[in-house]
């Protein structure tokens, strides 16, 4: 049962936090105990029993959740990074801190829901479904432009989601699959035609490429992470909205693998260009969260040349990225948020020297910053590297143009700790306060834990990209599309058709 | 012993505990309390070091230390481990030995800076990463060590970063060192598709299996290349170095001196079997190292700044060390690592030691008969200034004629222009020997140009400072001593790293020959140390400003003007197309994707229309739109 109270105790505590959002004091200790309660949960994840319930038998739909695979991660990623987000909402969110903190725990039980999902309508659900705490954390929080930024991310969601939820049905009919299970699905619809193989993929596609978010579907992140609460505490969960990198490693390629095939080299293209965009795009913001947001959308490009190159190192590091970005990134949204708490601004015009005054903040800054920039040793770099290098085995060009990114990242990196904590100490601001320390207390540990301890969970994530590339190995044997050389070797199929949870 | 050798993992990780403690507590501890925690870390690692150093040579084989699993993807497992051979104890000697002298130094340099602790926590922490990246068994624990001592570069450059010059600085050297990565990055990606493993012995042992002077072999080798050359200040990527200078002195001393600068000659040292199958990358490797030499020979001629000098002296002497490793002659490029460790360490410390003493003078225009204040500095720099010259019996001269005899011996240069790249060598040491004169003179010599109120300042520095300088000046004497010519003597250190290097192939010229190569070498040192003393001692200077408006001395102080060059092809269309990006995104993107396709603007009406100010109103749209759509499938399920 523990996946499926992974999903639970989050949402409960939500509720809980809207009840009782009149006695502040009892609402935080439930909202933190709670979040605590499902960090414990997701350490627990890997070797859990997978769950599945009767749901909609008439339509072949189950409640299947296995939280082993890349899910044991990406969900510890969240609820680790939760706690921070938590302590800042309920401390620096002025006006309706219980809701918000209801709306983060909506969001993770949301999250966790996608990543766990075995069944691909529960899936899809779950993918909907996060959109709405999203939403309202935007809309209900926002600054100023508030309006424009959650119209915009609506239609680009909604217009994406519709053609995957056309391809999510057509798939089951036409495969003639026994069920939306994912084994069910897995073990037909590699047979069906490239043809509608690369049809439905598409489908997929345009709504996971909005999500992943891959240039030039991307610009709804940008105005999203400006307009958040400028606290940062959405943004910390909001850089996982970035799913769609998942979505393809877990149902688009496996489910399709001759259809991905056919669409990998446009893909991959496009994800190398959203590496270089983003970084220049960094470069050129004098925004503070615009450039977070854009450095950001660099490293989704990278994740995404990491997926559509289709080998297995690029598939663990993809997800393994993808899960260690989501502490620096969100670190620097928070660290964002302590700036502005200073000075009320986010133009980076209205910073500089205050490593003199706040030297603590600078330090950590720093370190969270170089976490951003992929350098070895922290979080990004495992999954960087393991993206591109293993990208680079079956399609070197896409994967050396995407490497670029990581000079552009030393420039946008270097220049925004320049910007803010060195030159002439004209700004002094208030060094890091206890409560601040215990929000980047978290950040720091997961910085180090994700740079450092990466071969466990890679090994885990690992049981998953199995899948992927065995689908595509049948796909190369049957000579109706062949990808390449996949080079590295994979267990045989009945053995790998499980995460290695316990039976 | 080798199970001793053992030991020497924990030299890194005490540097580390170092930088942790005077990162945590620093602030709270008196001075010279950092400067002493910092300094006892770097002698325990200096220990650990001459233990190892035994170990390998009491049994001549290489001790392995595992740590752990760090990445993996089927078959291909990376773990961390330490790899400690005769190259890497040489590198962990000279990094802890010159590494200690040099905290030591600090300790009486950074007297009264605010940021005391803060400069030995970073001062630590290089001193681990280099560590790291010497001992590392894999391309990929090199590559942390490698970006880690870029990281500490970059922040001890920047430390006093009150002035946004000494930050920019910082900046300049991160960012060009990140080029240099991508190629270090590229390298691996490349390694593990043609070798399938990143671990530099089975890399190693799998090369020579390898087809001869393939494509991917050579680009290999050039994109090692391209990584040793961001690292150890190398055309095209040499033009961060002299701005480093913006750092602390005995900062310029141990980084951009003596150890992380001669990175690149360790890479490509200790990726020798992969060059041995790849003749032309080595040849490119020689001729970058040798046009490497004479271009910043020639820009240390005209420049004015005490430290500014030495920086570009610092990138023509790692050119030789990459000649000397492009040549095949492994040994001697790490062999002038470590006789420039002592002497540029030295001459870089003795110039900290003339700041400090004129209280922050760098114009040696403005300096002048200083050897006469100060005894110890003035003559420790003119041993080192000898050394480096390439004077006969000091350490300079027996690692750099070394190195230029390989480029006229070596085989693998014989079709790639051996001989040109000898002349080339020969005059670059000549200029070399003149440059250095000139230093010496201007500081040290001649008549006092001081600056009004600072001459009755000048004093010698404090003994915590002036002994790290005799013992360097001892060094820089006899360290030369192991590798003496092998016609002559027993070569210890080509013997020593003869175990963990391929062996380069050269031809042997007869007796006579070498002797006339060594009366070669020594007539050319003197030739440049003439000239020196005919400008500037003799003639006053006077012949150096009538020919000051040639176009060679325009060049000259200008560096041939690379930084202009790159400002207009790099940092110009960078930003350019940095804000093209932005102003891209704003008006293109998002109109014309969002506005102009037919869908969206409709869905974004309908949308629009339903709006009744209230937010919730579009979430509840949306689930509402999502529900139809499943209810609509279920109906077209259930007719099926």
């Amino acid at each position: 049962m523990t996946p499926v109270f992974t999903i639970l105790v989050p949402l409960v505590t939500a509720a809980l936090v809207l009840l009782l959002r009149n006695s502040t004091l009892l609402m935080r200790v439930v909202a933190l105990a709670g979040a605590v309660a499902t960090l414990v949960l997701a350490v627990l994840l890997p070797g859990s029993r997978p769950f599945s319930a009767e749901w909609l038998p008439g339509f072949g739909v189950s409640f299947s959740v296995d939280g082993n695979g890349a899910a044991s991660v990406l969900v510890f990623a969240v609820a680790l990074m939760m706690i921070p987000a938590l302590l800042v909402a309920l401390t620096r969110v002025e006006k309706g801190a219980a809701g918000f903190a209801a709306l983060l725990l909506a969001a993770e039980a949301g999250l966790a829901g996608i990543f766990m999902a075995r069944d691909l309508i529960v899936f899809y659900v779950f993918w909907e479904a996060t959109l709405v705490p999203g939403l309202l954390l935007l809309g209900l929080y926002g600054g100023e432009k508030r309006r424009e930024a959650t119209t915009k991310y609506l239609v680009y969601a909604v217009t994406g989601s519709f053609f995957m939820l056309v391809s999510i049905l057509a798939l089951k009919t036409l495969s003639g699959a026994a069920s939306f299970d994912v084994i069910d699905l897995m073990l037909v619809t590699p047979d069906l035609s490239v043809a509608t193989q690369t049809w439905l993929f598409v489908g997929l596609a345009l709504g996971m490429a909005v999500k992943l978010p891959i240039w030039p579907l991307h610009s709804w992140l940008v105005d999203l992470n400006e307009q958040n609460h400028p606290s940062g505490a959405a943004d910390v969960l909001g850089s996982l909205y970035k799913v769609g990198a998942f979505g393809f490693f877990a149902w688009g390629i496996p489910l399709l693998p001759a259809g991905a095939s056919r669409v990998a080299p446009i893909l991959i293209a496009l994800a190398a260009v959203t590496a270089l965009y983003g970084a220049f795009g960094a470069i050129g913001s004098k925004h503070l969260k615009r450039f977070l947001a854009y450095g950001s959308l660099s490293h989704m490009g990278i994740i995404g040349v990491g997926i559509f190159g289709m080998h297995l190192a690029g598939l663990n590091g993809a997800m393994y990225f993808l899960a260690a970005q989501m502490v620096s990134t969100g670190g620097l949204f928070l660290v964002g948020g302590m700036l502005y708490h200073r000075r009320r601004s986010f133009d980076l015009a209205d910073y500089g020297g205050i490593a003199k005054s706040a030297p603590a903040l600078a330090a950590l800054g720093l370190l969270t910053i170089f976490a951003f920039i992929g350098v070895p040793g922290l979080s990004n770099f495992p999954g960087e590297f393991m993206s591109l290098m293993g990208a680079f085995q079956n399609a070197p060009w896409p994967a050396a143009i995407a490497t670029l990114a990581v000079i552009a990242a030393g420039v946008y990196g270097v220049n925004l700790y320049q910007r803010v904590f060195q030159g002439p100490s004209d700004v002094r601001v208030k060094d890091l306060d206890g409560l601040e320390m215990y929000v980047l207390l978290p950040v720091v540990v997961g910085v180090l834990w994700f740079g450092v301890m990466s071969a466990p969970q890679m090994q885990r994530i690992e049981a998953q990209s199995q899948l992927t590339t065995l689908q595509l190995e049948r796909v190369a044997a049957s000579g109706a599309s062949a990808p390449g050389a996949l080079g590295l070797s994979a267990p045989p199929m009945g053995e790998t058709l499980t995460l290695g949870g316990a039976k | 012993m080798t199970d001793l050798a053992h030991l020497a993992a924990l030299a890194p990780l005490l540097a580390l505990a170092g930088a942790f403690v005077n990162g945590l507590f620093g602030r709270n501890l008196k001075e010279p309390a950092p400067g002493i925690i910092a300094s006892v870390a770097v002698a325990a690692g200096f220990v650990l070091s001459l233990i190892a150093f035994f170990g390998v040579a009491g049994s001549g084989e290489a001790v392995r230390v595992g740590f752990g699993d760090f990445l993996r993807a089927g078959d291909f497992t990376l773990s961390l481990g330490f790899h400690l051979d005769q190259l890497s104890v040489l590198m962990m000697l000279i990094i802890t030995g010159v590494g200690l002298l040099i905290h030591v130094y600090s300790i009486g340099y950074m007297h009264g800076d605010p940021g005391y602790s803060r400069y030995f926590a970073q001062l630590n922490l290089f001193v681990a990463s280099m560590l790291v990246l010497v001992m590392a068994d894999s391309f990929v624990l090199m590559f942390i060590g490698w970006e880690g001592v870029g990281v500490c570069s970059f922040l001890l450059i920047g430390f006093w970063y009150h002035d946004l010059a000494n930050a920019s600085a910082g900046r300049k050297a991160f960012i060009v060192n990140r080029v240099g990565d991508v190629g270090f990055l590229l390298a691996m990606f490349l390694t593990f598709k043609v070798f399938g493993s990143l671990d530099i012995q089975t890399v190693s042992a799998m090369a020579p299996t390898m087809l001869y002077g393939s494509a991917v072999l050579t680009g290999i080798g050039l994109l090692y290349l391209l990584a040793a050359a961001g690292k150890s200040a190398q055309l095209p990527l040499h033009v961060w170095l002299p701005d480093a200078m913006a750092g602390p002195t005995p900062v310029s001393a141990l980084i951009h001196a003596a150890t992380m600068v001669t990175a690149g000659v360790y890479l490509i040292a200790r990726t020798s079997a992969v060059y041995a199958v790849a003749p032309a990358a080595l040849a490119t490797v020689a001729w970058v190292g040798v046009l490497t030499a004479l271009v910043a020979a020639i820009a240390a001629v005209g420049q004015t700044d005490i430290k500014r000098i030495l920086a570009y002296s610092t990138i023509s002497q790692v050119g030789f060390m990459i000649a000397a490793v492009g040549a095949g002659a492994y040994w001697a490029g790490i062999f002038h690592v470590l006789t420039h460790a002592f002497f540029k360490a030295l001459l870089f410390l003795g110039a900290g030691s003339v700041i400090h003493a004129l209280g922050g003078e760098q114009d040696v225009r403005k300096m002048g008969g200083l050897g006469r204040r100060m005894r110890v500095t003035g003559t420790t720099a003119l041993i080192a200034t000898l050394a480096i010259a390439g004077v006969p019996f000091l350490s300079g001269f027996f690692s750099k004629d070394s190195i230029v005899v390989a480029t006229f011996t070596s085989g693998a240069l014989a079709g790639a222009g051996g001989e040109v790249l000898y002349a080339l060598l020969m005059v670059t040491a000549g200029i070399t020997a003149f440059y250095m004169f000139r230093w010496y003179y201007l500081v040290f010599a001649g008549e006092e140009r001081l600056e009004r109120g600072v001459s009755e300042k000048v004093h010698e520095s404090p003994s915590v400072m002036t002994v790290p300088l005799t013992i360097l000046a001892i060094g820089s004497v006899l360290v030369g001593y192991l590798g003496l010519p092998s016609f002559l003597a027993d070569n210890r250190i080509a013997a020593w790293l003869g175990h963990a290097t391929a062996a380069g192939e050269f031809s042997h010229p007869s007796v006579a020959t070498e002797w006339l190569l060594l009366i070669a070498s020594v007539v050319v040192a003197f030739i440049g140390l003439g000239l020196g003393y005919w400008v500037y001692a003799v003639g006053k200077g006077a012949l150096a400003k009538r020919l000051g408006n040639a176009p060679i001395a325009g060049a000259s102080r200008g560096a041939f003007g690379f930084d202009i060059l790159y400002r207009a092809l790099f940092v110009d269309t960078g930003a350019g197309t940095a804000e093209a990006v932005t102003l891209l995104d704003r008006e293109v993107v998002d109109r014309g994707l969002v506005g102009l396709s037919g869908v969206v603007p409709l869905i974004g009406g309908l949308l629009r229309r339903w709006q009744s100010g209230q937010v919730r109103a579009y979430a509840f749209a949306m689930l509402v739109g999502a529900a139809c759509l499943v209810a609509a499938a279920a109906i077209v399920g259930v007719l099926k």
